[in-house]
């Protein structure tokens, strides 16, 4: 029996304030007893989008859900639709000013998508599955090696997608026909890493520089603070692009890891 | 260089040059209207879509991502005569929230895509009379311009957008011609590279369009004048006009002739969007 086992660890743009973090993730390790799966999402609101905090929060809980979608175009289609219906029942009932009514109307809001599940944990066919919209991006390594990432997408290729689930009717087609299917075999010690772009983009360039060092530290990563220094420091040196980060960390193991203490 | 985002700790600063000499009161074959009417609805649709790019909240104000100046050359509607005159509210460079504020009005939306019963702002009125001192109006959008890049080093270089449908009248201005007065515009740069100068050449003829070209050749005069001034595309520019599936050839000016309303709306975009706000 494989055991989920995930963390997440955020960080807002330098200079924004942490109520500004337009990212999102949520996260449930399964319930082995109850026969619920693990599921996982990390989204990116676009920071031109309207109301983003409220589009990111509901794609992640909603996705995460018991109910949550199959990974399957048609039920993510499902999905799509009920997210987009959801948000226009939302809608202020009556706007501050008539360019706040025309972004609703015209734009809405906007986030890549990053959802997995784990599937198949009890036997010898444990596979995690995921679906993509844009540059949010899961890793899966094993023994410090990165064995795949979802969706390949190339080092220079970030921030030109214009990939994600949006709130407007008009955009379902383009959502569906760009939407991206993957799936891997898990075993046990492996790790899944889901990213969104700033943080996947630098993930993609230290890996191919000295991927043992950077998934060591990584696995290892246990307190925000830790998280928030890396970040910082390569900002700071010009290494990664100042953007909202999140890094939602999946261990697969096979027993019940130790308490952990740490000074707060 | 040109790789700095929109952003509240560095925003952008974008300018439009509006010719309103007598000329532009000719009819606008490709679109209707005159040529003053047509430059001012694009104005006014930029304008709209950097406060749509600005509104992030409910209920919130626009943040602060760019400051904006508008400055009308030809006919002067407050101080009356011909000169150079700024077209917001008086003001040289205002802040996109204070535009956002403050739109002379709001009008029904003309758009055939437009939401039933939908308004919006207007902040540019279309105006035409005298002759087109285009060196003044660059000299005074430089002045502002240099004091802007001075106070926001790191931010991206100034965009100054010149919308005009024919010959300057002015030239040489102060000692110096349009080239020159070009030159001195451009030279002008933050630590993300030089100010750049794109211009919009609209016709009363229907004539094919060139949309951000490579050599003048082709254009009628003073087409290859104002080729001839227009800044080369940054980079960016050119990866997010590819990126929307846009054929734009390297080494592309950041020039248009004879454009109808789509396109000249889809020229400001282009060349209004660095790449996605990244906000601080």
């Amino acid at each position: 029996m494989i055991l989920a086992r995930s963390a997440c660890f955020w960080l807002e743009k330098l200079g924004s304030a942490a109520s500004e973090w337009e990212d999102a993730a949520a996260f449930h390790d399964g319930d082995p007893a109850a026969g619920t799966t693990p599921r996982y999402a990390v989204v990116d609101g676009a920071t031109e989008a309207y109301d983003a905090i409220r589009w990111v929060a509901h794609l992640v809980g909603s996705f995460v859900a018991d109910t949550g979608p199959d990974l399957t175009p048609d039920a993510l289609r499902a999905w799509f639709e009920q997210a987009q219906r959801l948000w226009v029942a939302g809608a202020p009932t009556r706007f501050a000013t008539v360019i706040e009514e025309h972004k609703f109307h015209t734009e809405g809001s906007f986030a890549t998508f990053l959802g997995c599940r784990l599937t198949g944990l009890g036997g010898p066919g444990a596979r995690w599955e995921a679906a993509a919209l844009g540059d949010t991006v899961l890793f899966h390594v094993r023994a410090g090696r990165l064995l795949t990432h979802f969706p390949p997408i190339g080092v220079d290729d970030f921030g030109l997608s214009p990939d994600g689930i949006g709130t407007r009717p008009e955009a379902l087609g383009p959502m569906l026909r760009a939407l991206e299917l993957s799936s891997g075999e898990v075993h046990p010690g492996d790790v899944l890493y889901i990213a969104t772009d700033a943080l996947a983009q630098w993930l993609l360039l230290e890996a191919g520089r000295d991927e043992a060092s950077l998934w060591a530290a990584l696995a290892g990563l246990d307190h925000d603070a830790v998280f928030a220094a890396i970040v910082a420091d390569q900002r700071a040196a010009g290494r990664m692009r100042n953007d909202d980060v999140t890094l939602l960390r999946v261990r697969l193991a096979t027993t019940e890891p130790g308490a952990l203490v740490v000074p707060l | 260089m040109y790789e700095q985002t929109f952003s509240r700790t560095n925003p952008g600063c974008i300018v439009f040059l509006l010719d309103r000499s007598d000329s532009m009161k000719q009819p606008w074959q490709s679109s209707g209207g005159t040529l003053a009417e047509g430059a001012a609805r694009a104005v006014n649709k930029i304008l709209l879509d950097l406060c749509v790019k600005s509104a992030k909240e409910v209920g919130g104000r626009a943040r602060h991502y760019f400051d904006v100046g508008v400055f009308g050359y030809g006919a002067c509607p407050v101080a009356g005569g011909e000169g150079v005159e700024p077209a917001l509210g008086g003001q040289p460079i205002v802040p996109i929230p204070e535009v956002f504020d403050h739109p002379l009005r709001v009008e029904a939306e003309q758009s055939v895509d437009a939401v039933a019963g939908s308004k919006l702002p207007v902040w540019i009125e279309p105006v035409f009379g005298y002759r087109t001192p285009m060196c003044q109006a660059i000299a005074t959008a430089g002045e502002h311009v240099y004091g802007w890049a001075a106070s926001h080093p790191d931010s991206f270089p100034p965009i100054v957008i010149n919308i005009t449908d024919g010959m300057v009248t002015d030239s040489p201005y102060d000692g110096a011609g349009l080239a020159e007065w070009a030159a001195r515009l451009t030279s002008i740069e933050t630590h993300h590279g030089q100010a750049l100068l794109f211009n919009i050449f609209l016709s009363p003829t229907l004539a094919p369009e060139a949309l951000f070209p490579v050599t003048a050749a082709g254009l009628p005069e003073p087409g290859p004048e104002l080729f001839a001034i227009s800044s080369t595309l940054p980079a960016s520019m050119v990866a997010n006009a590819r990126g929307a599936r846009v054929e734009i050839a390297d080494g592309a000016r950041g020039f248009v002739f004879n454009a109808g309303l789509a396109t000249l709306v889809w020229f400001l975009e282009i060349g209004t969007r660095v790449a996605d706000v990244r906000d601080r």
